[in-house]
């Protein structure tokens, strides 16, 4: 297992050498001036360049290249041209938001995609079954900012049950982070819980059919059991991968979310680093976001063996 | 301005918005009421400010926030006009190359030290070293502490828009304690002399600012007036919320989480002039649109083909379309209110003759070939540019518009190639007056080519100490741009602010101004 795990590993840096090249090298190719984004509309030729001097943006691609890659190896991933401070301090600094909403909202999408997901399993082609199947299209269907906004206006305007968009960390209160989450997370868990819930149902559906379901069911256990101990342990693999990928995805939606629910996450930061392409912390933060995969990609593969014996690693 | 209730709005006639202007004085229910001291205002921002440092940003979001933490030697007035703010006044020399400034005695910084000439003459030196807008400082031959509280700074030539300089609140010549301007950047702690200070910053959160217990009022003024006059600050705390979702700020001020929201889109602003919890006022103007040619490129190197599309814009129809409810039919260069304001040439703007067009159109080196526009990706300029392309159309000229975020535009519309026409909006330039807003076409830069009437224009102004003969420059000024179609003047445009009914004596302004405002309880 840890021979493994130390392989894993060591294949993950080309990966990262070869993301951070091409994040490098994509911003190059992608118009637009940094510097262009300190000046206004009246700005003169000068001042632009005197801003281009000053941040360093008039260094030749191989220089600069040569300078990240240098930095990178010291563990220093730059430093932010818009906000004059270091990328790793505004990536970790705004983490614990990402992280706790991906969190929370891989808690939403996995409780309830897993139970939708047996429910309706368990009820093959009843009307728990169809209503569940639609709602769960419907899930994937609806974009993330939409369905924000519809929350934000039934539970915060309407009925204000949650805050429209006042985030408090959880260090200053536990409950007012939650009221603060509750409404993101279930944005996000929304589309990837009709994703789990699609295949937990066909997983279920092709195990439920197996010899020793049969065997169980005729040995007189009751079905909760069946399906509980013998069924879900078994459609627990293809569960597992379709959650590495839904983990991935829930980055990826948080960048949304946190924009319309004004959350001061590392998704706010790529958003506003791209618009004024603000190259160094568009590069911190791919580098920063393919470990996060690649870690998610080795803790799905770790765990596969975890729940199937069968599996080997080594 | 005055608390305006929405009966009051709907018996201005403007369809349940409040209409409002910068430079229009107190109302006279907001000088009789009583101010009440206390509580907490947030305020609902489109963005994260860059930086807390005011001399090393010039974005508007920073300015909502840093002109309330930091003041400048000159600040400007309602209507711009420049005004001591630090200072006391300035003596200038009789050759106009030597300003010495009296500084105001008392004032104190927000970590309890004394303001001195030591402290103003550090601050102007970092600006000019690192400050983001360095080069306005580039005629300074040498500056002193030539008093305690006496400052003198000597030009390298007669420079006559160097209070306007001073006072410029696009990126402030904000003035910091020595101790403080002589730190790296990145220790800087943000301490000013402005009547809130600094608290708390949470990075893509909010910014928290505190009324500043220590703070006097400038006595030479008896009320509020522009980013001068007298900031008498009567709430406790102000949180700067930064949220980039139109719909979450307007649910946000719906819900009370938030008191103020900066801007708001024009269907937004209609729907929430029903609601009694709110107001919904107009700044206007905050902007004037207009759209650019490209002299380096034929065919807008000639000056036939410039006019054919001068004659041909109806800006009336743009307006309407791209800033629907919050724009105002303007030809002039800088804002209604400037005392620089004229109407020299305005008989040539929004013409929308056709017929005028067509005649110039011939006798121009167009041959029908597709021109570009460059416009960025916001929806008005795009509005401005389709609407544009289908007037120009209507004469035969072909416009292909291409659209592209913020960044990737405006570094292609500082080079002479690759595009023909530029649409967007210039705020702070009209605001500023005739020497910002001449600056942008001296040298050849925004058309992108040297035009040697302008910058004689340019540099007659900068040399003209007498207010009189400069206004008469920058009427010739605009005569020219007009008779030559330099540019295409569209007209003003403006911004909706949503303000709760509890917030009282709110006047919009080009920041969300908190000084001179109180909660109701």
């Amino acid at each position: 297992m840890w021979q493994f795990i130390v392989r894993r590993l060591l294949i993950s840096v080309p990966v990262l050498a070869l993301v951070s090249l091409m994040s490098f090298a994509v911003i190059w190719l992608v118009p637009g001036d940094p510097a262009a984004v300190f000046l206004d509309a009246g700005a003169t030729p000068q001042q632009l360049a005197q801003v281009r001097h000053q941040l360093g943006l008039d260094e030749p691609f191989h220089l600069q290249m040569l300078a990240w890659y240098g930095r990178i190896l010291h563990g220093d991933l730059g430093r932010s041209i818009l906000l004059n401070r270091s990328v790793a301090a505004a990536i970790v600094e705004r983490l614990p938001v990402t992280l706790s909403l991906t969190a929370l909202a891989l808690a939403f999408a996995v409780a309830m995609g897993i139970v939708a997901g047996l429910l309706a399993a368990m009820r093959h082609g009843g009307w728990a079954d169809q209503s569940i199947m639609v709602l769960a299209l419907v899930g994937l269907s609806v974009p993330e900012f939409w369905f924000g906004l519809m929350l934000i206006f039934a539970f915060a305007v309407r009925l204000h049950w949650f805050p429209a968009g006042n985030f408090v960390p959880i260090n200053v209160s536990f409950a007012g982070w939650w009221q603060s989450m509750a409404l993101p997370a279930f944005t996000l868990a929304a589309v990837q819980m009709g994703f789990i819930a699609r295949m937990t149902r066909s997983a279920m559906l092709e195990v439920l059919h197996q010899d020793f379901i049969r065997t169980a069911d005729a040995k007189g256990l009751p079905w909760s059991v069946v399906v509980a101990r013998h069924g879900l342990p078994n459609a627990l693999v293809p569960i597992l991968t379709v959650i590495g990928i839904v983990t991935g995805g829930l980055l990826g939606g948080a960048v949304v979310v946190e924009q319309v629910f004004s959350l001061p996450g590392v998704g706010r930061l790529v958003i506003g680093a791209v618009l004024s392409r603000d190259f160094p912390v568009i590069q911190g933060t791919l580098l920063f976001v393919a470990v996060i995969y690649l870690l998610i990609n080795l803790t799905v593969d770790v765990l596969y063996a975890v729940v199937d014996p069968r599996v080997r690693l080594e | 301005m005055a608390h305006l209730t929405r009966r009051r709005l709907l018996q201005a006639g403007t369809a349940g918005v409040a209409a409002s202007a910068a430079g229009v004085p107190l109302a006279a229910s907001a000088q009789t009421a009583t101010p009440k001291r206390g509580g907490t205002v947030t305020v609902a921002l489109v963005q994260a400010p860059p930086s807390l440092d005011a001399q090393l940003t010039s974005a508007q979001v920073a300015r909502d926030i840093n002109l309330h933490m930091y003041e400048t030697l000159y600040a400007r007035d309602e209507n711009a006009g420049v005004v001591p703010d630090l200072a006391q006044g300035a003596e200038v020399s009789k050759d106009g190359t030597t300003y010495v400034f009296a500084l105001r005695p008392g004032v104190k910084f927000h970590n309890g030290k004394t303001m001195d000439s030591k402290d103003v003459v550090a601050s102007l030196e970092r600006f000019r070293k690192i400050g983001l807008a360095s080069i306005l400082l580039s005629g300074v031959d040498r500056m002193e502490a030539s008093g305690p509280l006496e400052v003198t700074v000597r030009l390298k030539k007669v420079q006559s828009n160097f209070l306007d300089t001073l006072s410029s609140p696009g990126t402030p010549l904000a003035i910091y304690p020595a101790e403080e301007a002589a730190k790296d950047p990145k220790d800087f702690k943000f301490i000013g002399t402005g009547p809130m200070k600094f608290v708390e910053y949470a990075p893509d959160s909010h910014a928290t600012l505190e009324r500043f217990a220590d703070y006097v009022p400038n006595p030479n003024y008896t009320r509020r007036d522009g980013f001068a006059g007298r900031k008498e600050m009567f709430i406790d705390r102000a949180i700067f919320r930064f949220m980039p979702e139109s719909g979450a700020r307007t649910a946000a001020i719906k819900t009370g989480e938030v008191l103020i929201n900066e801007t708001t889109d024009g269907p937004t602003a209609k729907q929430l002039a029903g609601d009694p919890n709110v107001q919904v006022l107009k700044l206007l103007p905050f902007a004037l649109q207009i759209a650019k040619f490209n002299h380096s490129q034929a065919p807008c190197d000639d000056v036939n083909f410039r006019r054919a599309v001068t004659a041909c814009i109806n800006a009336e129809e743009t307006m309407e379309i791209a800033f629907p409810d919050i724009h105002k039919l303007d030809g002039g260069l800088v804002y209604g209110y400037s005392p620089y304001y004229t109407k020299a040439g305005t008989e040539l703007y929004n013409q929308n003759n056709q017929a005028k067009a067509k005649e110039f159109l011939a006798k121009s080196k167009y041959k029908g070939e597709t021109l570009t526009f460059i416009v960025d990706n916001t929806r008005p300029p795009t509005d401005t540019a389709t609407d544009l392309k289908e007037q120009l159309g209507q004469i035969g000229i072909k416009i292909d518009i291409k659209v592209a975020d913020w960044p990737t535009i405006s570094t292609l519309g500082f080079k002479p190639e690759g595009w023909h026409f530029w649409t967007h909006g210039l705020g702070i330039e009209p605001y500023e007056g005739p020497a910002k807003l001449m600056s942008i076409w001296a040298n050849g830069i925004s058309q992108t080519k040297d035009d040697p009437n302008i910058d004689k224009l340019y540099a007659d102004l900068l040399a003209e100490l007498d207010m009189e003969k400069r206004k008469a420059i920058f009427a010739q000024f605009q005569q020219y741009m007009y008779d030559n179609a330099v540019v295409i003047p569209l007209g003003n445009y403006g911004m909706f602010q949503v303000v709760s009914s509890k917030v009282r004596n709110f006047a919009p302004y080009r920041i969300p101004r908190l000084w001179g405002t109180w909660l109701e309880a």
